[in-house]
């Protein structure tokens, strides 16, 4: 017994730390993309002499147009970051709305959401929004939307398998027969209690979104009047930064996308094995 | 029998859906049909472009290019590239391959590693070495296929020499290919191994508290008979799922490696659509990767009827 509970901390604990090396890492970096304007040395547009190595006025040089990298480094981040909550909150919201009504309602309601929930997973998204965003004038806010609006089914789908299993649980049918309505019931007896998928979810749509933003914009697509790491390293990619072995160019961008999706998804598959804290443990 | 009718009709309406986006685009976007249809890389006279407007039957009703647009696809007909100067769907076929190759061994190989790391780690969650090697699979899994793709051709290719720098190999042997395609699938391998190993190990956390392990155990099955004869069957079906599932994602991280090596395959043929601004090959491009997508899940469903037959004849 008492070796049961010395494991059973000692997995709490290293499991509360993987929890928090994710959002230490995260925290960091939406402290940086808050206190962009604060922090960094120069405006990212202003233009020095181009292609300066790393030294001590440009800590990681400047780039082709001359711009310093470490300003538009930590300008990026508030850029990268923006569009990875913006979608992931138009995806989370649609998923849960979707996902509730769906499991809670059953029947043919249900049918057709998931039907629909069905087919929109099998269009493949990163060429759907390459089409859409040739097509119209590279915008930010609309690689937002179109990532936000192409996000949802997954969401919707864990959502609503933790509805059905909680929408015949006692204390919900309790609540009903006490004629409370199916709003009321929703938000204030489901919601709550299927939150715990939802906030993992919720991060791993962020880390996923910002992935697709830095996809889209290595291509050439993103924002030319907003910075992001994935247009950077178009950037150094295509100017030739990997040729010249330009390291401070093309590595820094890079590493920030991997770090931020890394603590991203730290939190949330940690959050989401909490569930199995005791399977843990064996 | 009804699942599986009922499954074939998702993907027909799927297929339907995807292919009447593609006739929707171009002519709900803001510009000239025409331009959105041709792309902008040709010189023509406005004449010439009547003509050829008409030639397109865009001087028709809605309905009526609808119709005639369904026509082309059941024909295969996926319009005429004035870049790449040829119809887009042999030059789409003839790159494919080339993508395929670079897929397909990785899928094999990630799917082999990928699942036996993952389930020995899931069954041993509990030990700090198992989680080093998920935190270590995490970062991979973080790295999009570009970064890493100019990581390694830096290190390898230009640091070591030991790879080249440019992919294409329209001259020699298997050898060559080979040569040029060690990197890219390594890369794509790491990638996807990545990616089944967080799947299987959050899998098989999940399937080692049900019963049927907890009676294996206590027939006296060791550790590791448990896991291959009982609970890798089982938690293995969410990776094939989800392989099928994300499939144009997957097919999307191959297609980023290949811009990074120039490499002879579709990812490229987008790249340089993309930047001539060729819109019928992305069209085009578009279509291929859905019904591919859709034959994944086509796929799986049929293998999921095999590994466990419970599915096809419940639910």
């Amino acid at each position: 017994m008492t070796h049961h509970i010395e494991e059973l901390k000692k997995y709490a604990i290293s499991k509360l730390n993987l929890n928090a090396i994710g959002i230490t890492i995260f925290l960091l970096f939406l402290f940086i993309a808050i206190a962009a304007g604060i922090i960094s040395p120069y405006n990212p547009w202003i233009r020095f002499e181009p292609y300066i190595p790393p030294n001590s006025s440009h800590f990681l040089g400047t780039n082709d147009m001359g711009n310093d990298i470490l300003s538009e480094l930590l300008f990026g981040a508030r850029v990268s970051l923006i569009v990875g909550f913006g979608a992931s909150i138009i995806a989370t919201v649609l998923g849960v709305i979707i996902g509730i009504v769906s499991g809670y309602y059953r029947g043919m309601m249900d049918e057709i959401l998931m039907a629909i929930t069905d087919i929109y997973l099998m269009i493949p998204r990163i060429p759907l929004i390459i089409i859409l965003a040739a097509l119209m004038r590279p915008n930010f806010w609309l690689i937002m939307l179109l990532i936000g609006f192409l996000w949802w089914p997954t969401t919707a789908r864990v959502v609503r398998s933790s509805t059905m299993q909680i929408r015949d649980a006692s204390f919900i049918l309790s609540v009903k027969s006490l004629g409370f309505s199916d709003k009321h019931i929703i938000l204030s007896e489901i919601l709550p209690n299927i939150n715990h998928v939802i906030i993992p979810k919720f991060m791993l749509t962020i880390a996923s979104a910002m992935f697709s933003e830095a996809s889209i914009s290595f291509l050439g697509l993103g924002d030319p009047t907003m910075k992001s790491w994935g247009m950077m390293l178009n950037f150094a990619f295509m100017k030739g930064g990997l040729i010249n072995e330009m390291w401070w160019w093309y590595l820094p961008p890079g590493l920030c996308i991997v770090a931020v999706v890394f603590s991203l998804m730290l939190i949330g598959f940690s959050l989401e094995e909490k569930e199995n804290i005791v399977l843990g443990l064996e | 029998m009804k699942m599986r009718s009922k499954k074939i009709a998702r993907y027909l309406i799927a297929l339907f859906v995807i292919f009447s986006l593609n006739f929707i685009i171009p002519r709900l976007m803001p510009g000239d049909p025409i331009t959105n249809l041709l792309g902008e890389d040709y010189v023509m006279t406005e004449e010439s472009l009547q003509e050829l407007r008409e030639k397109m039957g865009l001087d028709e009703s809605l309905p009526i290019q609808y119709l005639n647009y369904w026509n082309g696809v059941f024909r295969f007909d996926f319009g005429y590239s004035y870049h790449f100067k040829g119809p887009v769907s042999s030059i789409i076929l003839s790159r494919m391959k080339w993508t395929l190759l670079l897929l397909i061994p990785s899928i094999l190989f990630s799917a082999i590693l990928g699942s036996l790391m993952g389930s020995i780690s899931g069954q041993k969650s509990s030990s700090n070495s198992y989680k080093t090697l998920t935190l270590i699979e995490l970062a991979f899994y973080s790295t999009p296929t570009f970064f890493l793709s100019l990581i390694f051709l830096y290190i390898f290719s230009f640091k070591l020499g030991l790879f080249p720098i440019k992919g294409f190999y329209y001259s020699g042997g298997i050898l060559d290919i080979l040569h040029h395609f060690f990197l890219p699938i390594s890369i794509m391998t790491i990638f996807l191994t990545s990616r089944n190993y967080m799947i299987m190990r959050g899998s098989v956390i999940q399937e080692k508290s049900k019963l049927y392990v907890v009676y294996a155990k206590a027939k006296g099955l060791s550790d590791r008979q448990v896991l291959f004869k009982h609970i890798f069957k089982n938690a293995s079906l969410p990776l094939l799922t989800l392989l099928a599932l994300d499939f144009g994602f997957i097919l999307s991280g191959a297609l980023f490696i290949e811009i990074i090596f120039s490499m002879n395959g579709m990812g490229n043929l987008i790249y340089e659509a993309l930047l001539s601004r060729d819109y019928p090959v992305l069209y085009g491009s578009f279509m291929i990767i859905s019904i591919m997508a859709v034959l994944a899940n086509a796929f799986v469903d049929f293998l999921y009827g095999i590994i466990d037959p419970r599915i096809s004849d419940s639910v």
